[in-house]
């Protein structure tokens, strides 16, 4: 799924949602699309009912149709929750109002305060120019979880013959021991093309062995906080044997042949990982 | 040609991308004296007794000029792209 953000400067009142009406009704031509409105103001996750006497319990509510439409309201839900959610079944998120995403944002308004990730500027929701945006997306990192991940190889056309799926969960460890200088975030950089070439031809090394019939692989880069997520591998296979082996060497080798570089930030120092081990 | 680096071998050079004079026709190895030559920080990264450490990576276009070319000696051609890192460090 690729992720925009939408934010304004000192722009007219709807010119957040006409620029979001605008990049959404785009995006619906290529695939399913999630919306997140971020709104600090909203304080109250319960519905509203048809008898306002009644306070219904509950701290997640899904208003179900017949045909598979809802509304929802709850409690406890970050941006980043929400993406998770969408990641299953999405092609693409718009967030429209978060200042530090750290996925490609369009800026409505003039202003030199810009967020990093801002990949357009724009006067006005009418200068938008919806095909470069399509285009952006296309060469973005994807959010991907690991449920994404399962989901995509459970969709596989040799789903009926695989009776087993194998994962692989890398994320960030705080503190090797207990008296470990706490890691705030790793950084990951990427050699560009090169080390997506090899993740694909990994993915498909894998995928030629006898009864391995998907596999999946994904690394985020730039900056992955403590206890966030890292490295995914999902394997779909036969049986357990040939998914645990398969999932083992997809980290292994991804570790030893992907061309990434990761520097350790922690509480009290910064260095290279290559250079410690 | 230019060279591309990464992680701390890009902070010893000072920078990502470094064009280097080596023309098509001469090797990797003369593109990699021409990357090192005026900047002794890096050189004193990358070599050990004049020669470059075996846990550096060289490709050419993607591909390790050591398993998969002819070493160093390997020929430059147009367009080349030429990368050199330290060991890979994902996961």
């Amino acid at each position: 799924m690729k992720v925009l953000g939408i934010c304004g400067r000192d722009v007219a009142d709807d010119a957040l949602e006409r620029t979001a009406d605008r990049i959404v009704d785009r995006l619906s031509r290529e695939g399913r699309v999630g919306v997140i409105w971020y709104d600090a103001t909203i304080a109250d996750g319960t519905p509203e009912l048809r008898d306002p006497s009644i306070t219904p319990g509950g701290d997640v509510t899904y208003d179900l149709g017949a045909d598979g439409d809802w509304t929802a309201t709850g409690t406890d839900l970050s941006v980043s929750d929400a993406l998770d959610t969408f990641a299953g079944d999405c092609a693409y998120a718009v967030v429209v109002g978060v200042e530090s995403l750290r996925y490609p944002t369009v800026l409505v308004g003039e202003s030199d305060d810009r967020p990093r990730s801002t990949v357009a500027t724009v006067p006005t929701p009418a200068d938008l120019d919806l095909e470069a945006i399509v285009e952006t997306l296309e060469d973005a990192e994807p959010h991907e979880t690991l449920e994404s991940l399962v989901a995509r190889v459970k969709r596989s056309p040799d789903a009926d013959r695989a009776g087993a799926i194998a994962t692989f969960t890398g994320r960030v460890r705080a503190k090797d021991s207990t008296d470990d200088a706490r890691t705030e975030y790793l950084e990951f950089e990427k050699y560009e093309g090169v080390a997506d070439e090899r993740l694909e031809s990994l993915r498909t090394d894998l995928e030629d062995r006898d009864g391995v019939y998907a596999v999946e692989l994904f690394h985020r880069t730039g900056v992955v906080r403590d206890g966030e997520d890292i490295v995914f591998v999902v394997v779909l296979a036969g049986h357990r044997g040939e998914a645990f082996r398969t999932v083992e060497d997809g980290i292994d080798r991804l570790k030893d042949e992907v061309p990434l570089f990761k520097k350790e930030v922690t509480v009290d120092d910064e260095f290279w990982v290559h250079e410690r081990a | 040609m230019e060279w591309k680096l990464f992680a701390d071998l890009a902070e010893h050079a000072g920078d990502r991308h470094v064009a280097v004079d080596a023309e098509p026709g001469e090797t990797v190895g003369d593109a990699l004296d021409d990357l090192l030559a005026d900047r002794p920080a890096l050189a004193d990264r990358v070599l050990e007794d004049g020669e470059l450490r075996s846990q550096i990576n060289v490709l050419r276009n993607g591909k390790d000029v050591r398993s998969q070319e002819d070493g160093l000696e390997t020929e430059l051609e147009d367009g080349d792209e030429l990368a050199l890192f330290p060991p890979v460090s994902g996961g």
